[in-house]
């Protein structure tokens, strides 16, 4: 059957390539690397990171171009080719790719309702709401900040824990429909759209972070974060999470596993250098992330900064309403002096301070290290209301946020929607764009429910215990197949680029890529096991903090739906080993792989 | 009887001595502490504190008390200031010909009028501090629709009509290729047909055309 005359295919290779940047280049590489960065002491967190890159990420990268390109299939088909029993490894990528869809168009859905907000006169995060006798601001929002109030009181509704249900956000609702009416429309017609859309999706985000690099930097009080961000803490090189937290952050900026940069390459000409591109779009991956996180850097030292000297601002206040000094008695400058100065001429009079005396130091500012949504909606939004003309830098951030997280989701659409379109019993009956639309009404209904009151702790248990277990079981799948069938493996490489992979690819793909897994999965599986309940940070209402909550009464069925998730995908994959032969197919051994339905 | 007249005018001023001086204190009762911060607010145009501005400040209080009272039996000398201090703070009550006006009526004179004396001052409810006095804050303005939503609707109708005319297109290209489609079928078999009687080109070695011919249209 010559399907591949049939099959749709990518305008050129531009478009591929700008589609697996697009793909991989998504709101982890501006939210997590740089609290990674952070965390396990600044610049030096690079080297682990380019370690894992070189001997974990580009590998498997290369591998999964390598089987999409051959197979000219989805990863259902692919996984089947290899082996008719590993069809369920295919079924586990789509399963997963299915709950990241779910959730992660929310996060666009957020970016879109930050975006339609900041066209006001004055931004909505900017000051708190005036309460019911206009005495002063609502108690919930003083206790906390303006921003963080925004984000979980009028963006989310947010109820105080995960059992209470509570009504869906409307607004919200709308705009995840936007959302996946965006989505929809990006991949309507297959790679014929999605290659035309992936031009500005993956350009418009780097526009924007170069702007924000200049704007960053000559802010004031940035050198402070960019020089706590380039000070590397080498000692942290010894501690092991560093070096796991490095492959799990390679493994999921690149994408690897969910079946997207299989189904984008089955689009690929057969004789596409991919080995090229490949590494290609690897280093621009990491390269967004080390770019990113100058900026973020540059924006949490302004930040900082900007509250180091409101607090330095707070304590002048203080000292002089107490002490009754003229307002030029005491500078920003030298509160501090003042403060040791008072202390011993009034220590009786400063001593009634005692109780309201902040200490305030720019390294506990710093220090505050903040990831995932915290980071992008709230640490960001706080920044940006603080620099001159806020709604500009507010509106070119959010539609950066919502490129980023369309391209990603683009990525993720095709890995579902490809190996549908390749089951000929659907692609026969159903028209491709009727069939994406399904796709897409299907993920929209199932996703509203993270628009409820507590959709967004169900969003983070998603994020953090949904994929992580049966990614890494296909990824190790994937090095197995590479290890029995490396041969093999060459030839069909040999055939399609027109020379053998290099010494590097065979060491990492059957020596170091194989060990490398296999001690990232043996990790999590007793992190897992002695992991205990699954545990979210809930906002509470009335303490306004937000605290670790690990929900007792709720664990049991929470842990269910963890176990269901992972069990789910362990299932299908047992279940194609135990039973053989249930796709119709012809299977040559000798001279490589056929498949057909 | 000079002397008693002398005793009677002495001891007289005293006592509005001393009622004068428990008028105003530190902690008064019925006095309030206000608090000015006027480099803070003005930087480089902030004027000096001096006596023609308390004047001000008292001429303010006055007004605000004959807004509220809508009386105007209230004067400058109706507020008495004092414990002023280099940081420009100061007590302050308010006296209707002899007694003091209480606290509550003071409070909420203050709070109807906020708005005149912080801009007589060109300050805000910030700098130009009434302790224990809530500050009034301006009532949200509430637009007939969301901001937003307006921004979303422009937003949603581009793209509903992206996607209507995407799947338009198609539809017709699809009927026009299936058009096309039936129109080739035909020749096809019109070419089949005349397969069997087809000449030989020029030109061409010893060559079967038709067998090439007849290869080429049998697609599978």
């Amino acid at each position: 059957m010559e399907k591949g005359n049939t099959r749709p295919s990518w305008d050129n290779p531009m478009q591929f390539v700008l589609a697996c940047v697009s793909y991989a280049v998504g709101l982890g590489n501006v939210w997590r690397f740089p609290y990674l960065c952070q965390m396990h002491g600044g610049g030096g967190f690079l080297i682990p990171y380019l370690i894992m890159l070189v001997l974990e990420g580009l590998p498997l990268f290369c591998m999964e171009l390598a089987i999409g390109q051959r197979m000219r299939l989805g990863s259902i088909g692919a996984w089947s080719a290899i082996s008719p029993y590993l069809g369920g490894v295919g079924i586990a990528s789509v399963v997963t790719s299915i709950y990241l869809c779910l959730y992660y168009n929310v996060i666009n859905a957020w970016s879109f309702w930050y975006l339609f907000h900041s066209f006001q006169a004055v931004l909505p995060w900017a000051h708190c709401p005036a309460n019911t006798n206009l005495t002063g601001h609502l108690e919930e929002c003083e206790a906390a900040t303006p921003t963080q109030y925004f984000f979980y009181r009028e963006t989310l509704n947010i109820s105080p824990t995960i059992n209470d249900g509570g009504g869906m956000h409307m607004g919200q609702a709308l705009c995840l429909l936007l959302a996946w009416m965006l989505v929809y429309i990006c991949i309507v017609r297959g790679v014929a759209s999605t290659g035309k859309v992936v031009y500005f999706t993956a350009s418009f985000p780097y526009l924007v972070l170069f702007i924000y690099l200049i704007r960053g930097v000559t802010l004031h009080g940035a050198v402070n974060g960019l020089k706590y961000m380039f000070t590397p803490k080498l000692e942290q090189l010894a501690n092991p999470t560093t070096w796991i937290n490095a492959a799990t952050q390679i493994f999921f900026s690149l994408g690897l596993g969910f079946g997207s940069l299989i189904a984008f390459a089955s689009y690929n000409n057969h004789n596409n250098n991919f080995e090229r591109q490949a590494i290609a779009v690897s280093l621009i991956n990491s390269g967004t992330s080390i770019f990113a996180s100058v900026v973020t850097f540059s924006i949490y030292g302004f930040k900082a900064t900007f509250n180091y000297e409101a607090c330095l601002g707070r304590l002048r206040l203080l000292l002089l309403n107490t002490f009754d000094l003229g307002e030029d008695a005491i500078s920003v400058d030298n509160v501090t002096f003042w403060v040791t100065e008072l202390n011993q001429t009034y220590p009786d009079r400063f001593a009634t301070l005692s109780n309201k005396l902040e200490i305030c130091s720019l390294e506990t500012e710093l220090d505050t290290a903040v990831e995932g949504t915290g980071l992008a909606f709230i640490v960001y939004s706080e920044a940006i209301k603080n620099m001159p003309v806020p709604q500009l830098w507010s509106v070119l951030y959010f539609s950066m946020l919502l490129m980023l997280g369309l391209g990603s989701m683009l990525g993720n659409v095709t890995a579902i929607t490809t190996p549908l379109c390749d089951i000929r019993f659907l692609s026969r009956h159903l028209s491709n764009e009727t069939l994406n639309g399904l796709v897409c009404l299907f993920c929209l209904l199932l996703g509203l429910g993270f628009t409820t009151r507590s959709g967004n702790y169900w969003l983070t248990m998603f994020n953090d215990y949904g994929a992580t277990l049966s990614l890494l079981f296909i990824c190790y799948t994937l090095h197995f197949v590479g290890l029995i069938h490396l041969d093999r493996f060459e030839n069909d490489i040999e055939d399609m680029i027109g020379h053998r992979p290099n010494w590097y690819w065979k060491i990492v793909w059957a020596g170091v890529g194989p060990i490398l897994i296999i001690g990232l999965f043996i990790f999590y599986i007793i992190i897992y096991i002695m992991g205990g309940t699954p545990t979210y940070q809930a906002w509470d209402k009335d303490l306004v903090t937000v605290d670790s909550a690990p929900q007792l009464s709720f664990s049991s069925h929470l842990l269910m739906h963890q176990q269901k998730a992972v069990i789910y995908n362990l299932y299908l994959l047992s279940a194609t080993f135990s039973i053989p032969k249930v796709f119709i197919r012809i299977y040559s051994l000798e001279g490589g792989w056929v498949y057909q339905c | 009887m000079l002397t008693d007249l002398f005793l009677t005018l002495c001891i007289s001023t005293a006592l509005t001595a001393v009622q004068a001086e428990n008028r105003c204190s530190v902690d008064a009762k019925n006095g309030y502490k206000v608090r000015l911060s006027i480099k803070t607010a003005l930087g480089n145009k902030a004027y000096p504190w001096d006596d023609s501005e308390m004047f001000l400040f008292r001429a303010t209080l006055a007004f605000a008390m004959r807004v509220y009272t809508k009386s105007d039996q209230y004067n400058v000398s109706s507020v008495h200031v004092c414990d002023e201090t280099p940081r420009v703070s100061f007590w302050f009550v308010v006296s209707n010909d002899t007694e003091l006006v209480s606290a509550e009526d003071v409070e909420k004179a203050v709070r109807i009028s906020r708005n005149r004396i912080n801009s007589a001052f060109m300050l805000t409810d910030q700098t130009l501090e009434f302790v224990n006095i809530p500050p009034t804050l301006v009532a949200p303005v509430q637009p007939g629709t969301p901001p937003w939503l307006i921004v979303f609707g422009v937003v949603i109708s581009a793209v509903c009509a992206g996607v209507v005319m995407l799947l338009l297109s198609s539809f017709v290209q699809k009927r026009r290729k299936k058009g096309i489609l039936e129109d080739e079928n035909e020749e096809e078999r019109c070419e089949k047909q005349n397969g069997a009687t087809h000449e030989v080109q020029e030109g061409s070695d010893d060559f079967n055309q038709i067998f090439v011919e007849a290869s080429s249209s049998t697609k599978l």
